[in-house]
């Protein structure tokens, strides 16, 4: 086998994926209550159609796409409207989200079903595939079907599954693959028609010797990539495996290239093979404060409180509760947040494992510097933003930063870099609004 | 059901840690100071001890009283970075140095260089050195004047040993008056060079042959493998702490494997050094000694202790080379044509003041980032 493949800079934290990775995928039953975020995916909220009352079937649209960028929202159930209020919400404080009283978990296609997609053109797989509210299931949301409509300028010649699933912890992709390989290969082959690709690839990072194994038994092309963090980052990705850099503030897009999570080939097979919407998701429910971490297939609107109660309940000792990995994902305050699409995980960290919130001053150690995947100054930039200079953050590339985490796990001294860059990243895009805006 | 729902800490990503911290980098640098502590014991006598304990009390005190003046929480003195400076600054200092002389050091280390600055991490220049060059510039005497040769004899049944490093024996075979360390020495015999160019002037040429031939057998007794040996094992006349190349360098290996220790620091100046020493250090061109000059004086103190040195070093690693270099090259300068025997501590202390400069140079190009032209 050749070498596996990797980038420059990134960590290496303790992978933590035995927790969870041996456990089969378990369908949480549908609860009596789902309360569904019409904003699941990156950009404008969808329009909710539903008022409280109304009956809704499974697949039925309950918000309606705003813009272009936005996604549709569709029901994971069929059952009533209860409300359409602001609830607490996992990425955010509150969102707006439609309340589902579930009659019904039965599903039934919301599309027709096109078992042979074949004969489909690239545009309407592509329509399908954004009615059906696909967006990335790695982490990010984004619309799928953006990336599946380049500007005409652009030529796409590279496809990339991402399976590198670098987050520590989280094992909900490792299990799609190896229990549902066929739906990911399907789901990469219909990306590959849509874009005109000849030869996609999957990217898996070499601790899953097992799916590389199955994978490439299966006739696919795999490149293995070396385990180390953030592999699975989109940049990273690229560049470890196609030794193209996407240039600074660029999308893979403008190299050629685009990535997918395996996460989202699953639900995009879903959405054109069966008629399916994206209603669920697969999601690792893990860490020491859970009895018995797993992954589990959940409806989109259950609320966290079920997943960990799927996971055996709390044990005695729970600090933080974490939506995501433990690298970029948000804690939250309470478990009664819904999953949305996003949800790669679910994590109850023990206070062994949750890092303290003590911030000592930079001892300019420089292995944020050393280890920043995208070649950044973060003790500089969270200075620059610590004393509120958004002007020079910029100007040390502030907006580049994509938020992996890698600095702040590395500080000996416990910054809180990512805070003070994403800090910096929010005033600098508001004075850029309010530069326009003059 | 759950009367209450259950509240969860918030706090920022990434939720998890490297068990790297600041107090188990210093920690480590203690340790790896260590060593050499022992070999100063073991050449110089348990004074050593008391001298550095001395050092390290003070500027932990002086961290406490400062933190406390300015009402900042007084256990961030624990973290360990006053310990590392009160060790340094006694490692800086002659073995017979009054006991007064470490304590005001170390005071002054603390609260002028690093706390007036704003404390750990706000510090422009290493805290010890310019302790260090503080009390150099006070009590120059006390500070230059306090050697003591080794108590320990050669390994051969050679009789005693010079501060030098050069066996007496061969000493009082030649008419070369010893100096007080090696570099004393080396620094001599350039004076007699000069001494013998002024004679020649002068018309004496007999007594500039006679200076001429001093230099060269007090340069080659430095440069022979004895003095090497002795240079290296530490059984040589110099501060506390710069005695013995062998333990620091062990001190230094556990760091690297602990991964403290970047080598881009230590291996750029040390680099340096050694260029510089063939280049210049000799009596003529591409004659100097690069071994002599690595493993004398503060070269190996400094290298791995001192020019790695974390808050006063570039942050990026082209930088690290860079002032690597410059420290190396500024020790050699001052080494060979300066006013001082030994440069390595002012070459540092010069350098830190660059490291802004460094830092904002060399500063990496964004993953992705165009390259600039222009
Ligand atoms: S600066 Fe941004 S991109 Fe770089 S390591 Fe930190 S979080 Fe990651
Ligand atoms: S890792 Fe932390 S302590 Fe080290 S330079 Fe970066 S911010 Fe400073």
């Amino acid at each position: 086998m050749s070498r596996a493949r990797s980038f420059s800079g990134g960590t290496h934290p303790p992978g933590n994926k035995e927790l969870s990775g041996s456990r089969e995928i378990v369908r949480i039953p549908v609860p009596e209550t789902l309360t569904v975020s019409l904003c699941q995916h990156l950009g404008a909220p969808s329009t909710p159609v539903v008022k409280p009352g109304d009956k809704v079937a499974f697949g039925q649209v309950l918000g309606e796409r705003n813009g272009f960028i936005s996604l549709p929202t569709h029901s994971p159930a069929a059952g009533k409207v209860v409300g359409v209020v602001e609830a607490p919400m996992p990425h955010r404080r509150t969102g707006p989200a439609v309340v589902i009283s579930v009659e019904s978990a039965e599903e039934a296609p919301a599309f027709e079903p096109w078992p042979y997609w074949g004969n489909r053109t690239p545009e309407e797989l592509t329509d399908r595939i954004r009615d059906a509210g696909v967006c990335g299931m790695g982490g990010a949301c984004f619309p799928t079907f953006i990336k599946l409509s380049p500007p005409p300028d652009k030529r796409i010649d590279t496809l990339i599954i991402n399976g590198a699933e670098c987050e520590p912890y989280l094992t909900a992709d490792y299990r799609l693959m190896l229990e549902s390989p066929d739906d990911v290969i399907e789901g990469m082959r219909i990306l590959a028609a849509v874009l005109r690709v000849e030869n996609p690839c999957i990217g898996i990072e070499v601790n899953k010797p097992d799916v590389i194994g199955l994978m490439k038994k299966k006739g696919v092309r795999v490149v293995a990539l070396r385990t180390s963090y953030p592999q699975g980052a989109e940049k990273q990705l690229v560049h470890a495996v196609c030794r193209r850099k996407v240039p600074a503030g660029g999308l893979p897009l403008d190299i050629g290239v685009v990535v997918q999570n395996a996460g989202t080939c699953v639900a995009v097979v879903q959405a054109v093979r069966d008629g399916i919407p994206s209603v669920s998701r697969v999601t690792t429910v893990t860490g020491r404060g859970v009895r018995q971490p797993g992954n589990f297939l959940c409806s989109v609107g259950t609320p966290f409180s079920r997943l960990v109660e799927a996971a055996g309940g709390y044990g005695p000792d729970v600090k933080r509760l974490v939506s995501g990995g433990p690298m970029m994902g948000i804690a939250v305050h309470t478990d009664e947040v819904p999953v949305t699409k996003g949800t790669s995980g679910v994590l109850a960290l023990s206070s062994e494992e949750a890092v303290g919130t003590d911030e000592g001053p930079c001892i300019r150690c420089g292995r944020c510097v050393d280890s920043c995947p995208l070649s950044l100054v973060p003790n500089m930039i969270a200075k620059a933003s610590e004393y509120g200079k958004w002007e020079a953050a910029r100007k040390l590339g502030a907006l580049n930063c994509m938020a992996c985490g890698t600095c702040g796990y590395v500080c000996p001294a416990g910054r809180h870099l990512v805070h003070y860059i994403k800090r910096a990243q929010d005033e600098i895009r508001a004075m850029a609004r309010a530069g326009k805006g003059a | 059901m759950m009367a209450e729902t259950r509240k969860f800490e918030l706090a920022v990503s990434p939720h998890i840690a490297s068990p790297e911290s600041v107090r188990r980098i210093m920690t480590d640098v203690v340790l790896a100071l260590l060593p050499a502590l022992a070999a100063a014991v073991y050449f110089f006598g348990f004074r050593v001890l008391l001298l550095t304990g001395l050092s390290v009390l003070a500027a932990v005190a002086a961290e406490v009283l400062c933190l406390r003046f300015m009402r900042k929480p007084v256990n961030i003195a624990l973290d360990g970075s006053a310990v590392v400076t009160g060790i340094l600054l006694a490692y800086n200092m002659p073995p017979s140095a009054p006991w007064w002389l470490p304590i005001l050091g170390s005071a002054f280390a603390i609260a002028v260089a690093k706390q007036a600055f704003g404390g750990l991490g706000c510090n422009i220049v290493n805290p010890a050195l310019l302790g260090r060059a503080f009390l150099l510039a006070s009590f120059p005497v006390l500070m230059t004047a306090g050697w003591r040769p080794p108590m320990v004899d050669g390994p051969s049944g050679d009789g005693t040993w010079d501060q030098s490093g050069i066996p007496t024996a061969r000493l009082e075979a030649s008419d070369v008056v010893t100096g007080a360390t090696p570099l004393n020495l080396l620094r001599q015999t350039y004076d007699w060079d000069a001494d013998a160019a002024e004679a020649e002037a002068a018309g004496d040429g007999g007594q500039a042959a006679a200076l001429r031939d001093r230099a060269a057998v007090a340069r080659r007794l430095l440069f022979s493998r004895d003095t090497r040996i002795n240079l290296f094992l530490g059984r040589i006349g110099g501060c506390i702490g710069e005695t013995s190349a062998l333990m620091l360098l062990l001190g230094a290996a556990y760091l690297f494997f602990r991964k403290v220790l970047e080598p881009r620091l230590p291996l750029s100046y040390l680099g340096a050094v050694a260029l510089f020493a063939w280049i210049f250090g000799g009596p003529g061109a591409f004659q100097g000694d690069p071994l002599f000059h690595l493993l004398s004086g503060g070269v190996v103190l400094g290298g791995f202790f001192m020019v790695t040195d974390m808050v006063t070093t570039p942050v990026t690693r082209k930088g690290r080379i860079i002032f690597g270099i410059g420290a190396g090259l500024i020790t050699m300068i001052i080494r060979r044509w300066g006013g001082y025997p030994e440069g390595c501590s002012y070459s540092i202390l010069l350098m830190n003041l660059t490291v802004p400069l460094i830092d904002r140079y060399t500063k990496p190009r964004a993953f992705g980032e165009a390259r600039k032209h222009g």
